[in-house]
């Protein structure tokens, strides 16, 4: 657990790191600014792993991630009002840029089984994705505007 | 994420192509182009991925590479979930007077029955559409369709093929039909933040991210919206295909084969 501990510190500061340059560069953020925010969200990420190796039921760690992360942000929380401006800074696509950089590299090694998958699973594959992505926007839109809120 | 005890913080290769990646692509920056009345948004982490993979075949990126990057792709998204949990928590009262619709959207996924299910039939595959269409196919559903039918069965083999599409191009198709769809059609960009939410983190990323893009003046509604509607997905998508999603699969499977087999039939003088 100490030795996983120090792993997740050590990747998540260089992935922070690499996110903040990013920011910079992307969306015009000075990273000794976010440097807070940044440290915020390792720590968030930190506590909800640990978490989930301490209590003992089968539920995945970006779960009590997000908890954690609600929790400190509520608006009838202490100092979350803090929180919220100081991770604002942080771009959410400025956090997606690494993860698909590193996302291209892996999948470098199932592309020949890509290749092989022939043109119709690529043509089922697309409607199954705008299926699924059209009928939850409908459903959701139908009972959006019937609560009033669209 | 696994117990690493690889030491990958010491791959200096990988992340310093990750370091030079990031800052190309945010450097280029965000394009977009009409295509009739939608549009079509390039983001930086859509060439982040294209590039990451174009390397992979150059001697710049080895196998170890592509190893090491697997488990970092977890750890990314854990970070990313945590800004989505402090963009939720000041929307949180927003996000329960909405709860009903969010809840209900879980149901639109069973929309990826009804619209590719067809197609995969009158395409002429078996039951390997089973697979394929019960749902969109990430883990916990290639789980449930290993444990059900088995490895090496045709619903197996579907499963896994659109796991691998998801998988290489899930972030990338998510993100170009996401802004464009929104762009055409006369839905509301919170439905179509709630819909971002199909239970991958990656893809939930690029389709809110080209909703944020589309739509700059509802930011911080889309993500809290899209990031809900996700964390709800992951934990009731597996039950949702369990009790709903495949029985109803293989149901509307033996309806649409039964047709088919019957026109064959006829056609080849056999049914009678």
């Amino acid at each position: 657990m100490m030795k996983s501990m120090q792993e997740w510190i050590v990747l998540l500061v260089i992935f922070g790191i690499v996110s903040l340059l990013g920011n910079w560069v992307g969306y015009g953020t000075f990273p000794v600014g976010a440097i807070p925010g940044m440290v915020i969200l390792i720590l968030v990420s930190l506590v909800g792993m640990i978490m989930q190796k301490l209590i003992p039921i089968d539920i995945p760690s970006i779960a009590y991630v997000a908890i954690v992360g609600v929790l400190i942000s509520m608006p009838w929380m202490p100092g979350s009002e803090q929180i919220v401006a100081m991770t604002s800074s942080i771009n959410l696509l400025a956090l997606t840029t690494p993860i698909l950089a590193y996302a291209g590299i892996a999948i470098g090694r199932s592309w020949t089984d890509f290749v092989k998958l022939g043109w119709r699973t690529i043509v089922v594959a697309s409607f199954v994705m705008i299926g699924t992505f059209l009928g939850s926007a409908i459903i959701a839109e139908v009972v959006l505007r019937m609560q009033g809120i669209i | 994420m696994s117990e690493v005890s690889k030491n990958l913080w010491k791959d200096w290769r990988l992340h310093a192509l990750v370091f030079g990646i990031v800052l190309v692509t945010e450097w280029i920056g965000t394009h977009e182009f009409s295509v009739g009345p939608g549009v079509i948004l390039l983001l930086p982490m859509l060439y982040a991925i294209i590039i990451g993979l174009a390397l992979f075949f150059t001697p710049v990126v080895k196998e170890k590479q592509s190893k090491n990057a697997e488990p970092l792709i977890v750890l990314g998204v854990t970070l990313l979930i945590a800004k989505i949990g402090v963009i939720i928590g000041p929307s949180l009262p927003q996000i329960i007077e909405a709860g009903p619709a969010l809840l209900l959207q879980e149901f639109g996924n069973l929309g990826t029955i009804f619209l590719a299910l067809p197609i995969a039939v009158f395409l002429g595959l078996k039951r390997e559409s089973i697979g394929m269409t019960h749902s969109v196919a990430r883990e916990p559903n290639v789980g449930l369709i290993m444990n059900n039918y088995g490895f090496n069965s045709p619903e197996g083999r579907g499963v896994m093929a659109i796991y691998i599409f998801g998988t290489v191009f899930g972030a990338v198709f998510m993100g170009l039909i996401s802004g464009f769809l929104a762009t055409i059609s006369p839905l509301h960009p919170l439905s179509f933040a709630m819909a971002s939410g199909i239970g991958s983190g990656s893809m939930m990323a690029a389709a809110s991210g080209s909703l944020v893009a589309a739509f700059p003046s509802m930011e911080t509604e889309i993500l809290a919206f899209a990031g809900a509607s996700n964390l709800l997905s992951l934990s009731t998508g597996l039950y949702m295909s369990i009790f709903i999603g495949l029985p109803l699969t293989e149901k509307l499977y033996n309806v649409l084969t039964a047709r088919r087999d019957k026109k064959s039939h006829v056609k080849t003088g056999r049914g009678a």
